[in-house]
């Protein structure tokens, strides 16, 4: 078990009102009035060694972001077990701040701290929750954004940056603690198409350097040069696992078929 | 007397009702933000928050600081017997109701994401709401709290009832003085209002302004 950085097991979550939530354990009916029960993640499994870069890719609504969250345990699932290293986070008791900081964790939409610099955003975590000195906190979360490329921008507040700097200080940001994993939310999808590129490049470098991560993205070139392992989610289900060659030419199921083409005919028409 | 022997005696009163009114606002604070977070995540408590808003926003001050002074100097002589004491914690008491909804909007302003941020380089809740929130918060409120701030200089005028010598007081006595010129002590005590409160409301709401743009709020 300690060969996994990060494991699930049979997760659960689901979302929706509490009366539908009622209903649906009553195994009466998915509907409760106009209020839809969501099944955003169905008993996925999933295991991630160190150094394994694995891209989760799928339609939008499919519960990708919530399986993500659940890992990071921001979502608590609703039944399942997640794993870091031989910790069991969801047992009861267990210390999630300390399991969160040995996570790092990218969101689509960046929030960083808006109050504080890119250097402060950086630092918060290495000053409050690893207690480092402040000499060598500072040292650290220069090193972070240096790796990020974004120096040039670390007294910068948030909303001075653009939204490309700002996610690689998101990135930074997860870094800079050196977590056991790294989880990407979507790093790329809010961001204009010329700004993707220069946080894709980041996260290559990331790759070479073998920093462990699970991304969910739609970058197929990105995806193609650095995952191991690609993942296709959609209902709230793992539908197929395999390299990104198995995706690139003959996916196994029809559902991954299908995105597949569309997903490739949109970026070549880009 | 000539308006200028006035309305020097009456700025006699304003180092009073000014330390009144920024003292119960810093009680306020310590009152207002606790509460409004509280009520915001963790709900099970929050009726505790409600009831506390319900009481002091809906008594009447003069009610409250009569209450305080003459019933609670019974038990606490040496506590509630300094009638500053009892002003500056009544109305500190009532503005933490008041600004516990400022800041509870202002969390809803800043958004559940910080939170979620926060959480996610391991910070707990509460660690959390302090070193993200809280500042954030303190923020997006500040054309409120100004204007809470000129509430507090306005009721503290109030606090003549347990004669405590502010502003008010003494432009009531200078009323009462014989021949009795009742209109000057009140207009002069009126301008001294306004030029307690404006100025403080201004410069809070403009700075706001500046501190929110910079950050994006």
């Amino acid at each position: 078990m300690a060969d996994f950085v990060m494991e699930a097991r049979h997760v659960y979550k689901t979302y929706g009102s509490k009366n539908a939530k009622k209903a649906k354990q009553a195994d009466t009916d998915i509907y409760v009035g106009a209020k839809q029960v969501i099944e955003a993640v169905k008993d996925v499994s999933l295991q991630i060694r160190k150094g394994d870069i694995k891209l989760i890719f799928g339609p939008s609504g499919s519960g990708k972001s919530t399986f993500l969250r659940c890992l990071a345990m921001l979502d608590i699932p609703d039944k399942g077990e997640i794993y870091l290293g031989d910790e069991c986070l969801t047992e009861p008791g267990v210390d999630l701040n300390k399991a969160r900081a040995r996570i790092g964790f990218v969101f689509q939409h960046i929030y960083l701290f808006r109050h504080l610099t890119a250097l402060g955003n950086v630092e918060l975590a290495l000053r409050q929750v690893l207690k480092l000195p402040k000499e060598e906190a500072r040292k650290r979360a220069l090193d972070a954004l240096t790796e990020v490329k974004v120096t040039d921008c670390a007294n910068k507040f948030p909303a001075q940056m653009s939204g490309g700097q700002a996610q690689r200080v998101g990135i930074a940001r997860a870094l800079a603690r050196n977590p056991d994993i790294i989880l990407l939310d979507e790093p790329t999808s809010a961001l204009d198409p010329e700004l993707t590129g220069e946080v894709i490049d980041t996260l290559r470098d990331l790759a070479k350097e073998g920093t462990t991560m699970l991304i969910v993205s739609h970058e197929m070139p990105f995806a193609r040069d650095v995952a191991e392992e690609m993942i296709f989610y959609d209902e709230g289900k793992i539908v197929e696992t395999g390299p990104p060659s198995q995706f690139f030419n003959a996916p196994s199921t029809d559902r991954a078929k299908q995105f597949m083409t569309r997903i490739i005919n949109r970026t070549t028409r880009e | 007397m000539d308006v200028w022997q006035q309305f020097i005696i009456l700025l006699e009163g304003v180092p009073i009702t000014l330390s009144i009114s920024l003292i119960s606002f810093l009680i306020g604070i310590i009152i207002g933000l606790p509460l409004a977070f509280i009520r915001v995540y963790e709900k099970e408590v929050g009726f505790v928050v409600d009831a506390y808003e319900k009481i002091f926003r809906g008594v009447p001050e003069i009610v409250l600081l009569l209450l305080f002074y003459f019933g609670l100097r019974a038990f606490l002589p040496s506590i509630f017997g300094s009638a500053f004491f009892v002003a500056a914690f009544v109305l500190g008491l009532r503005s933490g109701a008041n600004q516990s909804q400022i800041y509870r909007g202002a969390i809803r302003g800043v958004g559940d994401e910080q939170m979620i941020a926060g959480r996610s380089i391991g910070l707990s809740k509460w660690r959390t709401i302090w070193h993200i929130m809280v500042p954030q918060v303190l923020n997006f409120s500040t054309a409120g709290l100004g204007s809470e701030y000129a509430l507090l200089i306005k009721d503290s005028a109030y606090v003549y009832v347990i004669s405590l010598v502010e502003v008010m007081t003494i432009s009531i006595q200078l009323a009462h003085i014989p021949p009795g010129d009742v209109v000057t002590p009140y207009v002069l005590a009126a301008l001294l209002y306004i030029a307690m409160t404006f100025p403080i409301a201004f410069w809070l709401d403009k700075w706001g302004n500046r501190r929110k743009k910079k950050i994006g709020l």
